[in-house]
């Protein structure tokens, strides 16, 4: 266990490490002079060397990334352009509630609803719920957010129409106000989820093991869910990589369409307004949770199947 | 990959029996096999389709108005009479009728006019962001295969510190900062290349490392030892002999990339990094007309439709184009 972790600890530091240099490195090569841009028609020699210090862009290059690095070790993701002098943590810190519990409950939902789809597909193998299954799991994986939101709207305007409750389309608090942001956000990697399970559940199924467990003379469902089940899921652990990877990308989406006041939303509202260091810092940001989560997905998949730490 | 056409074809390069008799070229070949694949079949003649539209259609289209009222048939020209109309909407006057044959938007800009230069973008991006794929991803990646040693390392390294970004992160980070940069520069195209560059710059890492470690295997392969006793360098070796065997691998993996890279230049669209209005771009076709579904979902559906074909005909096309060329992934 010992090694695995060293090894995946050393390279977590040359991730994180790219992570920072070429985050940096962007917004280092951004045109224009941000201190220029904050001062606008207010320009002021003096000034403009006070603010240049202040914000440490006299330094020689190696410096600011030094003392960026070390800045972000203490929690400081630098200052906003937008609002001038105000910590960037402080602007985003409401945001990273919101996509947690909005990222959180999508995972959630994506496994239960991924993990019985893609057993209920494998123990009907090649029948037509089979197929079923198959084909709303490859259509929730392979159309687009954008795409499935209008069509879930316009479902929704159909529902109020007929005087049906129908739900709220955008803000975040209320339960009501999750349901379709969380539905669209876990479509696809429910999708995933369902076809992993399938196909592990199938392999395992082929096994030795579970014509000996038949062979006993145990029931079906014992065999199906202590002997497949159990075995089948290890490999659906490793989908919580890819599966935040998914979310990170799609919380743009989802938050920017819904209006929910999260990381992404926040980071898109600062395009707007070309406030750097707040897009740099959500992309650190959400790189390192995606990183943090493949360390965890890889840790608990040695946990779990002792096969891989001899690997 | 292409085990059985790998032989054949090295064999035949050096003027040598083919172990196994191939009587077409790979190309024809390749869509002989295609051809049996209906659905992969289908794809590329909508695909091929849809290029001869997005290339002549916004032309023709725009022929088809009446003289006077050519306008009334282009991307950014607003007709007043038609805000948010349904297909087959007419704006008429004394000097003749128009349709509207898609309807138009809420700034009244035809439906079609905007849906065609859009395709055109789409493609567009996706020709830039494949010409850098496979120039940088395909032609590093056999660099780094063929040559090992400090290039495979600086490769490799480069490659992983790009798969540090999930997704579209790194994509979005460089639109957003180098897009009003790239629009005050050069305008549109500006916008289009550097979209194009910020996608490329996620696409090419997966490249570079499929056709690294295909073009590995096939160095361990007899065909590439006979290569060498005959006196081939390493230059000729990658040029002659690992190139037309991994060729079918990049074909497949840029097809496939093309799918994600339209849908990902559509995200961007949507987050207001991608080409700006009034040009048009399907993702921002579907951002501009999501506050009027309810009164208008068409103007919603007929872009989402497009994106999701092409994305589905790209996907099936990949799939095909992998089967075809490995008959025994099937």
């Amino acid at each position: 266990m010992l090694p695995i972790i060293t090894k995946r600890l050393t390279s977590l530091v040359f991730v994180l490490f790219s992570l920072t240099f070429i985050t940096f490195m962007v917004g280092h090569l951004a045109p224009g002079d941000p201190i220029q841009f904050m001062l606008g028609g207010r320009y002021d020699p003096a000034r403009y060397q006070q603010l240049r210090h202040s914000y440490g862009l006299d330094q020689p290059l190696f410096l600011q990334y030094w003392s960026y690095v070390t800045g972000l070790l203490h929690g400081d993701l630098g200052k906003s352009f937008q609002f001038a002098g105000r910590p960037v943590v402080e602007i985003l810190a409401p945001g990273i509630a919101v996509s947690l519990q909005l990222g959180v409950a999508a995972l959630i939902v994506s496994t239960l609803v991924g993990v019985p789809a893609g057993v209920a597909a494998a123990l009907n193998h090649n029948r037509l719920s089979d197929r079923a299954i198959m084909f709303v799991m490859l259509a929730l994986f392979s159309i687009p957010s954008f795409v499935l939101i209008p069509i879930l709207r316009a479902l929704n305007f159909m529902l109020y129409d007929r005087g049906l409750p129908s739900l709220p389309v955008a803000q975040w608090g209320t339960p009501e106000q999750a349901v379709l942001p969380v539905f669209v956000l876990a479509a696809a990697s429910a999708g995933y989820v369902a076809r992993l399970t399938r196909s592990s559940m199938l392999e395992v199924l082929s096994q030795d093991y579970i014509r000996t467990a038949y062979s006993k003379g145990l029931p079906a469902r014992i065999v199906n869910v202590r002997h497949a089940l159990r075995n089948a899921l290890l490999p659906v652990v490793t989908v919580l990589g890819p599966s935040t990877a998914f979310l990170v990308t799609g919380a743009f989406v989802v938050e920017t369409i819904f209006s929910i006041p999260g990381v992404g939303y926040i980071s898109v509202q600062s395009i707007g307004q070309r406030d750097y260091p707040v897009i740099q810092a959500t992309t650190l940001l959400l790189g390192f949770a995606v990183v943090l989560t493949n360390l965890v997905t890889d840790l608990l998949y040695s946990v779990l199947d002792p096969r891989i730490r001899v690997a | 990959m292409p085990s059985v056409q790998g032989s054949s074809v090295a064999g035949r390069q050096r003027g040598l029996p083919a172990v196994i008799p191939t009587p077409q070229p790979l190309g024809a070949a390749l869509l002989g096999r295609l051809r049996r694949d209906a659905f992969a079949f289908a794809s590329l003649l909508f695909i091929l389709a849809l290029i001869a539209l997005c290339i002549f259609g916004p032309e023709a289209y725009k022929e088809l108005a009446p003289r006077e009222l050519q306008q009334y048939h282009t991307y950014n020209f607003q007709d007043f009479k038609n805000i948010n109309t349904g297909p087959g909407s007419v704006y008429q006057d004394a000097t003749g009728t128009v349709y509207h044959w898609l309807g138009a938007d809420a700034l009244g800009r035809d439906t079609l006019a905007r849906l065609l230069l859009g395709l055109r973008v789409s493609f567009l991006v996706a020709a830039f962001v494949q010409v850098i794929n496979i120039g940088l991803g395909a032609g590093l990646g056999l660099l780094a295969g063929t040559f090992g040693g400090w290039i495979d390392m600086v490769v490799s390294r480069i490659a992983d510190m790009l798969f540090a970004f999930p997704g579209l992160l790194l994509a979005i980070l460089v639109s957003a900062i180098f897009g009003p940069g790239a629009q005050a520069a050069a305008g549109d195209v500006g916008r289009l290349l550097l979209v194009s560059a910020a996608l490329a710059l996620v696409s090419w890492p997966l490249m570079a490392r499929y056709v690294r470690s295909q073009t590995l295997t096939l160095k361990e392969r007899d065909f590439v030892l006979a290569a060498r006793s005959m006196g081939v360098g390493e230059g000729g070796l990658m040029f002659y002999h690992l190139l037309p065997n991994v060729a079918g691998l990049i074909i497949t993996a840029a097809t496939l990339d093309i799918a994600s890279v339209i849908l990902n230049e559509a995200v961007l669209s949507l987050l207001g990094l991608g080409v700006q209005s009034p040009t048009s771009s399907l993702g921002l076709m579907i951002t501009l007309a999501i506050p009027y579904l309810r009164n208008n979902a068409f103007q919603v559906f007929v872009p989402a439709a497009t994106l999701t074909l092409l994305v589905l005909a790209f996907s099936f096309l990949g799939d095909g184009l992998r089967d075809a060329l490995d008959p025994n992934s099937r």
